[in-house]
């Protein structure tokens, strides 16, 4: 253990003799360490605002929907019998932290001056608990919502329209049987665009919806089901547990499809059969329409760190180098006086752990700071910016373990670039290396 | 002494003038109003059938005028209501009917009903169907008064009307002006929620037909102007021509007889 300490004495003097190359390369090291935590901190603050925004505004973790076909030419997204659904899901995962069912449509809006086609989704707004987390609120008040005949859209939305709180605009929408019904509603509350996912959608209360449409009180769109975070690996066998109970409690079940339910429109109305059929999805499978822009940032910022980290390696490397060659007559003394080889290449290697790890510590400390900084400045991203990041704000998001791997990793990366240097300083020979000038 | 008897002036004169000022816009009490809407409504009831041509003239901004020839019926007994377009060409079968409170539009060229709203402009122009039925203002509106006010020559009662709730209504807030001798709307300005002023009304002819059925006369107006606020270059002409009160026959407030009018 003594000997230990007396290896990292000696590490530690000969970091701080050559202080300024010391600072040099440490302070590289922890730049690109801060570096890689924001980086994969707002890989994670997207992905993580992608599934909140996604798993409020129109998918559950894992759902359960489907179509209803009237004749086998034309569907329809609904759930008929829905709440003996909830009960075979309640029983079936018990990982759920909570389930709602909302109604499904798209529908043309029309106002005095515009009109646009969007999603529609109907909601009961007093059973959605996380709801009003995730919306901001330009004008109005959510609760509103609850009254009939009402609607929420957003501020991209209400601009195209030319309405705002207090408007009233008329949804038109075919039924299942093909006629076209038209409810007018009231604009109750605007809320900030989420990107993507609000462009196209808007939200009534699900019995506004069942007017429009004409369904019964036992008809809904789809069972959104939620569960804890820490599930979230886990939905692929929950998707399945659940298919198979409600397999067994009598529905007739789609084959999986990993594709958003207005995808399948195509194809189910092709389908020679008529009834209910269900679907169990993930949030995944719902909003697989835009994942690509969470893989396309994974993707560059892999990209971005195997640049940092060739960077660091060549770093490391080029400083060994000088280090060996500024220190040859001093490894040469050391082995003359009986220091092994496997001495000399533990020497080198603590000295650029000890490196590697005081500058990734500076560096994570960095990074997360930055990250606090910029989430509490709430930095507003350029429009374009929020159609695929889905909130107004830029969100970072740092956790402990993503702080423990850039540690652990980029000391790794420091040791292993050392690893070829100070295996040479190892092998030089007493004699050549005494010898040596320069 | 002097000062104080100035004083006691002033304070009458000011007195006197309130109250001349009071007398002059003495507010109207709810169920004044009420009656008063009950009045505008009653004038123009007929309780039994109805029949008359209307023609719509609809200029818009950067397009050509429109005129469409329509006809249109309507029954006080279950509030049925039609109206069926017969020129230009191009509308020409077109139709709105209203039975059970549901309005519903059928166009022949795709040969399907849709269901519509009160919210929906009646062939694309700035009229509603209200417009054309009669008026259920004391049983659609809870009123405010908003005192006097003179329209030309016209002294008119000037109303702010509030849609109940629970009915379907083309325009849930009015601002009316009836006119204080006869009792006819002279204009109105229809509201959303919100307050935004989305259309002008104006009703520079009211006549009146001698209904069998009401043992009364009925009063129409036989041109109303639609001035769109929103936007602000269209505006629709209605003529009110033709009325007659004659029964009608059984069949004709059915989606079967709209539909037989086009083929």
């Amino acid at each position: 253990m003594s000997k230990l300490f007396v290896d990292l004495a000696i590490a530690w003097r000969s970091l701080v003799q050559h202080r300024r190359r010391t600072l040099f390369l440490g302070s590289a090291i922890a730049a690109v360490t801060a570096l890689l935590v924001l980086l994969t901190g707002l890989s994670t603050g997207v992905r993580e605002t992608m599934i909140d925004t996604a798993t409020t505004l129109s998918t559950g973790h894992v759902n359960v929907g489907g179509f209803f076909k009237v004749t086998a030419g034309q569907a329809a997204p609904v759930v008929t019998d829905y709440k003996r659904a909830i009960e075979v899901a309640k029983k079936t995962v018990p990982e759920m932290a909570f389930v709602v069912h909302r109604g499904r449509g798209w529908a043309k809006i029309v106002s005095d001056t515009g009109s646009m086609q969007m999603g529609i989704t109907g909601i009961d707004v007093t059973s959605e608990p996380k709801f009003a987390s995730v919306l901001q609120l330009v004008s109005g008040r959510l609760d509103d919502l609850a009254q009939p005949g009402t609607i929420l859209i957003f501020d991209n939305q209400a601009e195209k329209l030319g309405v705002k709180v207090g408007d009233a605009v008329t949804i038109s929408a075919p039924t299942t049987r093909g006629t076209n019904n038209t409810v007018d509603v009231r604009i109750v509350a605007i809320a900030h665009s989420l990107g993507l996912l609000s462009t196209w959608n808007s939200f009534i209360p699900i019995d506004t919806l069942r007017k429009l449409y004409q369904f019964n009180q036992d008809s809904t769109g789809v069972v959104q089901i939620m569960l804890e975070r820490k599930d979230l690996d886990h939905i692929p066998q929950i998707s399945a547990r659940l298919r198979n109970a409600l397999e067994q409690a009598g529905w007739r079940m789609m084959a999986p499809d990993p594709r958003a339910f207005w995808m399948k429109f195509q194809s189910v109305s092709r389908e020679d059969w008529t009834g209910q059929k269900l679907d169990v999805t993930s949030w995944e499978d719902e909003i697989s329409f835009m994942t690509w822009t969470l893989k396309a940032l994974q993707g560059m910022s892999f990209v971005l760190i195997a640049i940092l980290i060739a960077i660091i390696i060549i770093g490391i490397m080029n400083t060994m180098w000088i280090a060996i060659r500024e220190r040859t007559r001093e490894i040469g003394t050391l082995r003359a006086i009986g220091m092994h080889r496997r001495e000399v290449l533990w020497m080198f290697l603590l000295e650029s752990i000890m490196l590697g790890l005081f500058a990734t510590v500076a560096g994570v400390t960095m990074g997360a700071a930055i990250a606090t900084g910029l989430n509490a400045l709430h930095v507003h991203v350029p429009v374009g910016l929020q159609f695929f990041l889905m909130s107004p704000f830029l969100h970072i998001s740092v956790h402990v373990s993503a702080l423990v791997w850039s540690v652990v990793g980029i000391t790794l990366v420091t040791t292993v670039a050392a690893l070829y240097p100070s295996s040479r300083a190892a092998r030089l020979r007493p004699v050549v290396a005494m010898s040596h000038f320069g | 002494m002097k000062q104080r008897t100035k004083s006691i002036a002033f304070i009458a004169a000011l007195l006197a003038g309130l109250a001349v000022h009071g007398r002059a816009f003495a507010a109207l009490t709810t169920p004044q109003m009420v009656d008063l809407l009950k009045i505008v409504d009653d004038r123009q009831k007929n309780n039994g059938d109805w029949r008359a041509s209307a023609y719509l003239e609809q200029k818009e901004k950067d397009k050509v005028d429109v005129v469409y020839e329509t006809e249109y019926y309507r029954r006080s007994s279950d509030q049925k209501f039609m109206i069926l377009f017969l020129k230009p060409k191009s509308s020409a079968g077109q139709g709105y009917l209203r039975i059970d409170k549901n309005l519903w539009f059928y166009d022949p060229s795709v040969g399907k009903w849709e269901r519509r709203t009160e919210r929906e402009r009646i062939g694309g122009t700035n009229s509603r169907r209200s417009d054309f039925d009669e008026s259920r203002l004391a049983e659609e509106y809870d009123p405010t008064d908003e005192g006097e006010e003179k329209l030309g020559a016209y002294t008119a009662h000037k109303l702010l009307l509030k849609g109940k709730s629970g009915i379907d209504l083309a325009f849930p807030m009015i601002r009316i002006w009836i006119d204080k001798d006869s009792k006819n709307v002279l204009k109105r300005q229809e509201y959303a929620l919100s307050g935004r002023l989305l259309r002008t009304s104006y009703y520079p002819k009211w006549k009146k037909v001698h209904s069998e059925s009401k043992g009364g006369d009925v009063w129409y107006p036989e041109e109303i102007r639609f001035y769109d606020e929103v936007e602000k270059a269209n505006q629709t002409l209605v003529m009110i021509k033709a009325v007659d009160l004659k029964a009608l026959p059984a069949n004709l407030f059915t989606k079967a007889w709209l539909e037989s009018k086009s083929r």
